[in-house]
């Protein structure tokens, strides 16, 4: 039995939007919405992530707002607040709620302006990102968050061997990815000599080892299992693990390790009676390049140390052994940050189905999602699969 | 027990005077660099305030080109430093250091809102 199943999936082109958070996120959620079949009134509950619309635009208690934008006000509204993984969470605490006989029919989605295009300027923004490392303990140093995981890779490289290069190829396979999907912030190609000629943002990252500060948003419906069979096109949710850690990162044990990475996979796969060897592809959250070299490993989809030789050889590309991130990852798709959680549920879903289109995998029946937050103290990891 | 409660204005006088204060862990032994009401371990609350030891390896770094808003600097760099059994992160100054090299607290910085951090320095 699954612990809840997704019947409606829909998202916006993450890019530039140049308009209101309520009108940006109509857009997704009606689509998810029709993709169900479900009208507004149907929907029990409204699971909404948003990490910093009152810093970028003065903009708070979106629950209420939104749900009377897409015609739900009245029904109960909750809001979450992960850093990056915040939709994740909306996505998990959503599955708990129908499994628990809560709720039956639900709305999972989160929507988020961060492009300097709509809003604040570069230096602003890495500011706002900022403010989710330790207040006290690290942004008195000038941290900023490619600088965070600038951190984690750095030691990775020297206990691993891992090189620039490598990291170079995550962004090459990810932007070629991301060149498919018409739904990607970028949609060009590029080489490892274009990323290694590009400007330095926090070594060993440069600025094409980077995702875009994006707009976007997400939604997706989820059922209970017992509901499921009613929709046409449902896919199981197997599993939803979900791990912390310690901050400030300098009081990680091993910090490179994202501890809340394994604990939310092993927790994600026991539930769905799986491993990660019987998982056929996975999107990961490569919001530098070095994050998915960590997360790749962490999930148990290569070795430890194997993440960007993986890259490298081909092992993770779209027709390679484990396809991570075909639909072109935080990197190429772009990072929305409280839209990219349930995004990448609406990747699975799509991919599972076959509906993926122009990036669609060959012959795909289980995905996992790992979606972090902060210097990646929390992560969420889905398992979802074909009904 | 309860913990001898460091907190961070006590943690900040003694950056700015030139020491580090940490935490370590009566029950478990962990020892951290930043104070907390308990330790993220094992949970007791019985933390004793230690002074860490102000030189020590460099466990990670990066140098950062795009700062923040606030941030008039590039090109600084930032560390995590191994000081005994704790790390501790701060700014350095002067020479670019590596994984592994040594270093040791040599002043502090205080950003705009009043709180500090460390600053080492190559020896």
């Amino acid at each position: 039995m699954a612990r809840a199943a997704v019947v409606g999936a829909g998202m916006t082109k993450f890019g530039v939007h140049d308009k209101p958070l309520q009108e940006l996120f109509a857009e997704a959620a009606l689509t998810a919405l029709e993709d169900a079949g479900v009208a507004p009134p149907e929907i029990e509950a409204f699971y909404f992530g948003n990490a910093m619309g009152g810093q970028t635009e003065n903009d708070t208690h979106l629950g209420p707002k939104l749900a009377t934008h897409v015609g739900m006000a009245g029904i109960p509204v909750q809001r979450f607040e992960d850093a990056c993984a915040t939709s994740s969470n909306a996505f998990k605490n959503a599955v708990e709620a129908v499994e628990g006989g809560h709720h039956d029919v639900v709305l999972v989605g989160g929507v988020e302006r961060c492009t300097p295009k709509t809003g604040k300027d570069t230096a602003e923004m890495t500011r706002i990102f900022g403010s989710a490392s330790h207040r006290q303990y690290e942004q008195p140093t000038g941290l900023t968050f490619p600088g965070v995981f600038a951190l984690f890779t750095k030691r990775h490289m020297h206990e691993h061997g891992t090189t620039e290069r490598h990291l170079a190829e995550v962004a090459v396979k990810n932007h070629g990815n991301g060149s498919l999907n018409e739904k990607a912030h970028f949609g060009k190609s590029t080489s490892v000599e274009e990323v290694l000629d590009s400007p330095v943002v926090a070594d060993p990252f440069r600025l094409m080892d980077c995702c875009p500060f994006s707009d976007g948003a997400s939604a997706v419906v989820v059922v209970s299992d017992d509901l499921a069979d009613s929709y046409d096109a449902a896919v199981d949710v197997a599993g939803v693990g979900h791990g912390t850690d310690i901050v400030p990162l300098a009081d990680k044990e091993t910090p490179h390790v994202t501890i809340a990475a394994r604990n939310a996979a092993s927790e994600a796969y026991e539930q769905a009676d799986t491993t990660a060897d019987a998982i056929d592809f996975a999107e990961v959250h490569d919001c530098f390049t070095g994050a998915e070299v960590l997360a790749s490993e962490a999930l148990g989809l290569v070795a430890d140390g194997e993440g960007g030789p993986a890259a490298a050889d081909g092992t993770t590309a779209r027709d390679g052994e484990i396809p991570i991130n075909a639909s072109g990852g935080l990197k190429a798709k772009g990072h929305p940050i409280g839209a990219t959680g349930t995004g990448q549920i609406v990747e699975l879903t799509q991919q599972i189905r076959g509906d993926a289109g122009t990036h669609q995998l060959d012959g795909v029946e289980r995905g996992a999602a790992h979606n972090l937050g902060g210097d990646a103290a929390t992560t969420i990891v889905t398992v979802m699969e074909g009904r | 027990m309860m913990s001898d409660g460091l907190t961070h204005g006590e943690w900040s006088e003694a950056v700015a005077d030139g020491e580090l204060l940490g935490q370590r862990c009566p029950d478990c032994g962990a020892v951290q660099g930043a104070p907390k009401a308990a330790c993220p371990h094992c949970g007791s609350t019985a933390l004793e305030t230690v002074a860490l030891p102000t030189e020590g390896a460099v466990y990670t770094e990066t140098t950062i080109n795009v700062p923040p808003a606030g941030v008039e600097e590039r090109g600084y760099q930032v560390v995590v430093v191994q000081l005994g059994d704790a790390r501790v992160m701060g700014r350095l100054r002067g020479d670019a250091v590596g994984i592994g090299d040594r270093v040791a607290l040599s002043d502090s910085i205080t950003d705009e809102d009043g709180y500090v951090a460390p600053v080492f320095e190559a020896v």
